[in-house]
C-alpha cells in the first residue's frame, strides 16, 4: 500500500519535470525570434531573462541577444579560453583579445554587409572604416563608443579626470584647483575637518589598481604634462615631426608619484589602494566617503551616480566634479576629448559560430533604427519618458529615480550597451540619442550641490569644469588603439607586456615605500630590464605610419 | 620466492574484478595518456588555427625562452616554497590533531569536533579565499581586534606585504585540510592492538608515553605512505589561493606554475609555452616522487612501488 503511494508520487514527479521541461524548450524559440548570445569581455551587469524592453526589441527585430559578461577574470584569460574551448558566442566583444581572434579566423569579415545595411554603414566615413581594416584588408569589427551623430551634444566629461565631491569645493569655498598640490590640499583639510561620513571614515583619496584599469595611478603623468590621452604614450609634435614620449619616465610621473608617496605616508590615500578589486572600488565610491580619485568617467559614474541618486547622497554633495589639473600653474590642460575618439582596437564582432550570420548583421543594423534606439536608451514611452509639445523627451524625477534603480534596470530597461549606437542629435533633429546628454534632462537631473557648484565656477556642463584646450584630434589619436592589439609575437608586444608587469607591482609600491629615492630608482631598474625602447621603437613606427597615412 | 604461474583457470575465477580492472585501465588511458598527446606543442609553435599537424616545429626554443625568463625562475622558486609550507604544515597538523582527538574520551565531544573540523574541505576555494579577504581585509575582525587590543595603532593591509603572503596561503590550507587529512591517521589509530595500550597502563606508561612509544610508531607506515605521495603533490602548490588573493604587488611571490601556465599558455595565447611549464611541473613531480620512493626504500620504511 504504501510503495503504491510512493510510485504514484515518484510518478508524478516525474511528469511534472515532464512538463516543465517541455515548457521549457517551448520557451527558447518563441515563435520566429531567433536567439542569439554575445559575450563582452569587460565587467557588466546581466539582465534578467524575461526583461521587458528586450522582449520588445525581439518582437519589433525578431531577435534577442542573451548577453554575458566578465566574471572575476581578466578579458585577456576570458578570450583565452574561449578560443582554447572553441565554443564561440555569436556575438562578440572581446576588449584587449580582439586581435587574438581575428588571428584564430573566427570573425566573419563585415565587407559584404556593410554595403547590404545602411545604418551600419552611416557609423562611419569610408576612411574610418578602413582604419578598421585588418591585414588581410577586411574589416571584422565597428567599435561602437563615441560616435556622434549630427550635432554634438556632450554635456558629461566621458574621459578622465581627478575627480573631487562637490561638497568639498562647497566647503572649501569653490577655490581654484589646478595642482595636485592644491587638490591634495584641500581633500586632506576637508578630511580633518569632517573626519567621518555617515559614521565611517572618509577616505581622501583611492586609487584602483586591478588588472588593465591600474591607469587609475598608472597614466595619470601624460594628462599632467598637458598632453591628450594617447594612452600609453606621449606624442609630442612640438617639435615639428611627432615623436614618441615615455610618460612613466618622466620628471612629471616622478613628482607625481613622489606627491602620491607623501600623502600615503600622512596618511591620506585609501591604504587598500594596491590590494582592492573594481567591486570593492565601486562600493567603497558608493558610500560617498571617498572624497576623490583619478579615474574615467565611464568606469565609475554609471554605477556609483545612481546609487548616490537612489541613497539621496546625490542632495549632500556626493557626485563627483573634474578638475583639469596640471604638474605646474598655467598650463594647458587636454584632459577632455572634445572630438569622437575612434579606438579601431575593440568592438563588436560577428563569429563563425553564428548560424545566422546575415540576420545577426540586420539586428546590428536594426537596432540602430531612431526607434529601436530610442527604446534601448530612453525606455518606453509613457513610462520612462513623455513627450512635450514641442516632441522634446523628458523624464520626472519618479521616472529617473526608477531608471537609476539596478532592479529596475535587470527587469525593464534594455541597452545593448556594447551593441552599435549613437551619441548626438537624433534623427529626428531635436533631442539627444542618449537622455544623458539632453541638456534639459541634464540640468533637470542635477542635484542641487552639483547645481550651486556649476553656478560658482560659472559653467554649463561637466567639459566646462575641467577646462581643456578646445580643438580637434591629431591624425595619429588615439596611440593606443595600436599598443592595444599588441600581441607577445613582436619584440615590442613582449616588452609592453614586461612593462605593464613591472608597473603593477612597482607603481603601488613606490606610492607605499618609506624611502621614496631609494625606491624609485629601483623601480626605474626593474622598468628598463623589460626594454621599453623596444616597445616605444614600434610605436614610432605607427606614429610615422599614421602621419603619413594622414598626409596621403 | 619464485613468482607464481598465473593460470587460465584463476583468470576465469576472477573474471569479474579483471573486467572492473579494465574499465580503470581503459579509463586511465584515455583520461591520463591521451591527453600526454598534447606536449607536441611544447616542441611547436602552436597555433589553434593550424592544429598538431601544421603548426610550425620549432625545437627546444620554447624550454629556452622558458628557462632564460626571470619570471619562470621566480615562479618555481615560489611554487616550491609554498608547496612545501603546506605540506609541512597540513601534514604535521593532521597527525597533531588526528592524536589529540584520539585522546578525548567523550564520545560525542570527539565526533562533533571532528564533524566541525572536517566541514571546511567541502568549500570551495573562492568561499574560503572569500572569507579570509573579508577577515584580513583593513576593516576586518583581524585588524579590528589587533587596533581594539592595542597591537598596532593603526589597521595593516595583509595583501599588500610581501612577507605575509605565504603564511596566509598555509594558514587557508590548514585550516581547510587539517579535519580531512586526519580522518586517515584517525582510522590507522583506531587499528592499532588496544592490548599494546593496555600492556603499556600496566607497565605504568602516561598519555605522552603511550603517543609516543604506541600511537605513532602504529600510524608510521600510513606517515610515510601518504608522505611520498604528498611529496609528489608539492608543486601543486595551489592555484585558485594564489589567483584570487594575488595582486599586483605580491605578484613576484604569489605567482605559481599553473599561474604563469594560464598568463602565458590562455590569455597571451601562447599554448607552446604554457605546455613547456607543465611538461616542467610533470618531470620535477615525477624526479620528486621516485626520490622519496628510494629514500624510504632505503630507511626500509614503507614505500609506494
Amino acid at each position: 500500500m504504501k510503495n503504491r503511494k510512493l510510485q504514484r508520487v515518484l510518478a508524478l514527479g516525474l511528469l511534472a519535470v515532464m512538463v516543465l521541461a517541455l515548457a521549457g524548450c517551448n520557451k527558447k524559440d518563441d515563435g520566429d525570434i531567433k536567439n542569439f548570445t554575445m559575450f563582452i569581455a569587460m565587467a557588466g551587469s546581466e539582465i534578467n531573462d524575461d526583461n521587458e524592453i528586450q522582449q520588445i526589441i525581439a518582437e519589433k527585430t525578431g531577435v534577442k541577444v542573451k548577453e554575458t559578461w566578465l566574471t572575476g577574470q581578466t578579458a585577456a584569460e576570458a578570450v583565452g579560453s574561449i578560443i582554447a574551448g572553441g565554443d564561440y558566442p555569436d556575438f562578440i566583444d572581446g576588449g584587449d583579445g580582439m586581435m587574438a581572434l581575428y588571428d584564430e579566423g573566427v570573425l566573419v569579415p563585415w565587407d559584404e554587409y556593410l554595403d547590404k545595411y545602411p545604418n551600419l554603414k552611416e557609423m562611419y566615413s569610408d576612411k574610418e572604416w578602413d582604419s578598421f581594416r585588418q591585414e588581410d584588408g577586411h574589416i571584422y569589427w565597428a567599435n561602437v563608443f563615441q560616435n556622434t551623430y549630427g550635432e554634438n551634444r556632450a554635456t558629461t566629461h566621458n574621459d578622465e579626470a581627478f575627480w573631487i565631491q562637490v561638497r568639498v569645493l562647497e566647503w572649501a569655498g569653490y577655490p581654484q584647483i589646478k595642482t595636485l598640490d592644491q587638490y591634495f590640499d584641500v581633500l586632506t583639510r576637508f578630511a580633518e575637518a569632517n573626519p567621518t561620513f555617515k559614521d565611517a571614515d572618509v577616505i581622501p583619496y583611492t586609487a584602483l589598481c586591478e588588472d588593465w584599469k591600474y591607469f587609475c595611478i598608472e597614466n595619470a603623468p601624460e594628462f599632467l604634462d598637458g598632453y591628450p590621452n594617447d594612452g600609453s604614450v606621449i606624442v609630442d609634435a612640438s617639435s615639428g615631426t611627432p615623436t614618441i614620449v615615455d610618460y612613466n619616465t618622466t620628471p612629471t610621473a616622478k613628482k607625481y608619484f613622489q606627491k602620491l608617496n607623501e600623502q600615503y605616508l600622512a596618511g591620506n590615500i585609501d591604504i587598500e589602494f594596491a590590494t582592492q578589486t573594481y567591486d570593492e572600488y565601486i562600493a567603497k565610491l558608493s558610500t560617498g566617503r571617498v572624497l576623490g580619485m583619478c579615474d574615467q568617467w565611464w568606469d565609475f559614474a554609471y554605477t556609483v551616480n545612481d546609487v548616490f541618486k537612489q541613497q539621496g547622497l546625490d542632495k549632500l554633495g556626493c557626485n563627483y566634479v573634474p578638475l583639469g589639473l596640471t604638474i605646474e600653474e598655467g598650463m594647458e590642460n587636454r584632459w577632455h576629448t572634445y572630438d569622437d575618439t575612434l579606438n579601431n582596437s575593440s568592438g563588436v564582432a560577428v563569429t563563425t559560430s553564428c548560424k545566422d550570420i546575415d540576420a545577426a548583421f540586420k539586428f546590428l543594423n536594426d537596432i540602430l533604427d531612431q526607434e529601436i534606439h530610442d527604446l534601448r536608451f530612453w525606455g518606453v514611452e509613457g513610462v520612462d519618458y513623455l513627450v512635450d509639445e514641442d516632441g522634446m523627451y523628458y523624464r520626472t524625477e519618479e521616472m529617473r529615480t526608477k531608471c537609476a534603480d539596478p532592479a529596475y534596470q535587470a527587469s525593464h530597461l534594455c541597452n545593448y550597451s556594447y551593441m552599435p549606437q549613437w551619441l548626438g542629435t537624433s534623427h529626428d533633429g531635436k533631442n539627444a540619442m542618449q537622455p544623458n546628454e539632453q541638456a534639459s534632462e541634464f540640468f533637470d537631473g542635477l542635484a542641487e550641490p552639483l547645481v550651486k557648484c556649476f553656478e560658482a565656477y560659472n559653467a554649463d556642463s561637466y567639459p566646462d569644469m575641467i577646462g581643456s584646450v578646445v580643438e580637434h584630434n591629431q591624425p595619429w589619436f588615439p596611440m593606443y588603439s595600436f599598443s592595444n592589439a599588441m600581441t607577445t609575437d613582436t619584440p615590442g608586444g613582449k616588452a609592453w607586456v614586461k612593462m605593464g608587469e613591472v608597473k603593477h607591482e612597482w607603481l603601488p609600491r613606490v606610492v607605499m615605500s618609506s624611502n621614496f629615492e631609494s625606491e624609485w630608482n629601483a623601480y626605474m631598474d626593474a622598468y628598463k630590464a623589460a626594454n621599453p625602447q623596444n616597445f616605444l621603437d614600434e610605436m614610432q613606427q605607427e606614429l610615422n605610419r599614421r602621419v603619413e597615412a594622414a598626409a596621403e | 620466492m619464485k613468482a607464481k604461474r598465473i593460470s587460465w583457470k584463476e583468470l576465469k575465477n576472477q573474471k569479474f574484478l579483471l573486467i572492473c580492472t579494465a574499465c580503470f585501465v581503459v579509463y586511465g588511458i584515455i583520461f591520463y595518456y591521451l591527453p600526454l598527446g598534447g606536449w607536441i606543442m611544447a616542441f611547436q609553435n602552436y597555433k589553434t588555427k593550424d592544429g598538431f599537424f601544421d603548426s610550425q616545429w620549432v625545437g627546444f626554443e620554447k624550454f629556452k625562452f622558458l628557462f632564460s625568463d626571470a619570471t619562470f625562475l621566480r615562479v618555481i622558486r615560489n611554487t616550491l616554497a609554498m608547496g612545501v609550507l603546506n605540506l609541512v604544515c597540513t601534514f604535521v597538523m593532521a597527525i597533531v590533531f588526528a592524536i589529540l582527538l584520539n585522546e578525548v574520551r567523550l564520545a560525542i565531544g570527539k565526533k562533533f569536533v571532528q564533524t566541525v573540523s572536517y566541514l571546511p574541505h567541502f568549500l570551495s576555494w573562492i568561499i574560503v579565499t572569500g572569507i579570509l579577504h573579508d577577515a584580513l581585509s583593513s576593516s576586518g575582525i583581524i585588524n579590528e581586534l589587533l587596533v581594539k587590543l592595542g597591537i598596532l595603532d593603526t589597521p595593516i593591509n595583509f595583501f599588500a606585504h610581501k612577507g605575509y603572503f605565504w603564511p596566509i596561503v598555509a594558514f587557508a590550507n590548514v585550516w581547510k585540510e587539517t579535519g580531512w587529512n586526519a580522518i586517515v591517521y584517525l582510522a590507522a589509530i583506531t587499528s592499532i592492538d588496544p592490548s599494546l595500550y593496555e600492556a603499556a597502563t600496566i607497565d605504568g606508561a602516561g598519555r605522552w608515553a603511550k603517543i609516543k612509544n604506541i600511537t605513532l610508531p602504529g600510524i608510521r607506515p600510513t606517515i610515510m605512505i601518504l608522505l611520498i605521495m604528498n611529496i609528489g603533490n608539492v608543486l601543486n602548490a595551489g592555484f585558485e589561493v594564489q589567483y584570487l588573493l594575488g595582486n599586483g604587488l605580491v605578484k613576484s611571490v604569489s605567482e605559481t606554475i599553473d599561474i604563469y601556465t594560464l598568463t602565458w599558455g590562455v590569455s597571451q595565447n601562447d599554448f607552446s609555452l604554457g605546455t613547456a611549464a607543465g611538461i616542467f611541473k610533470s618531470v620535477v613531480a615525477i624526479i620528486l616522487i621516485v626520490a622519496a620512493n628510494q629514500f624510504a626504500k632505503k630507511t626500509g620504511e614503507q614505500r609506494l612501488f
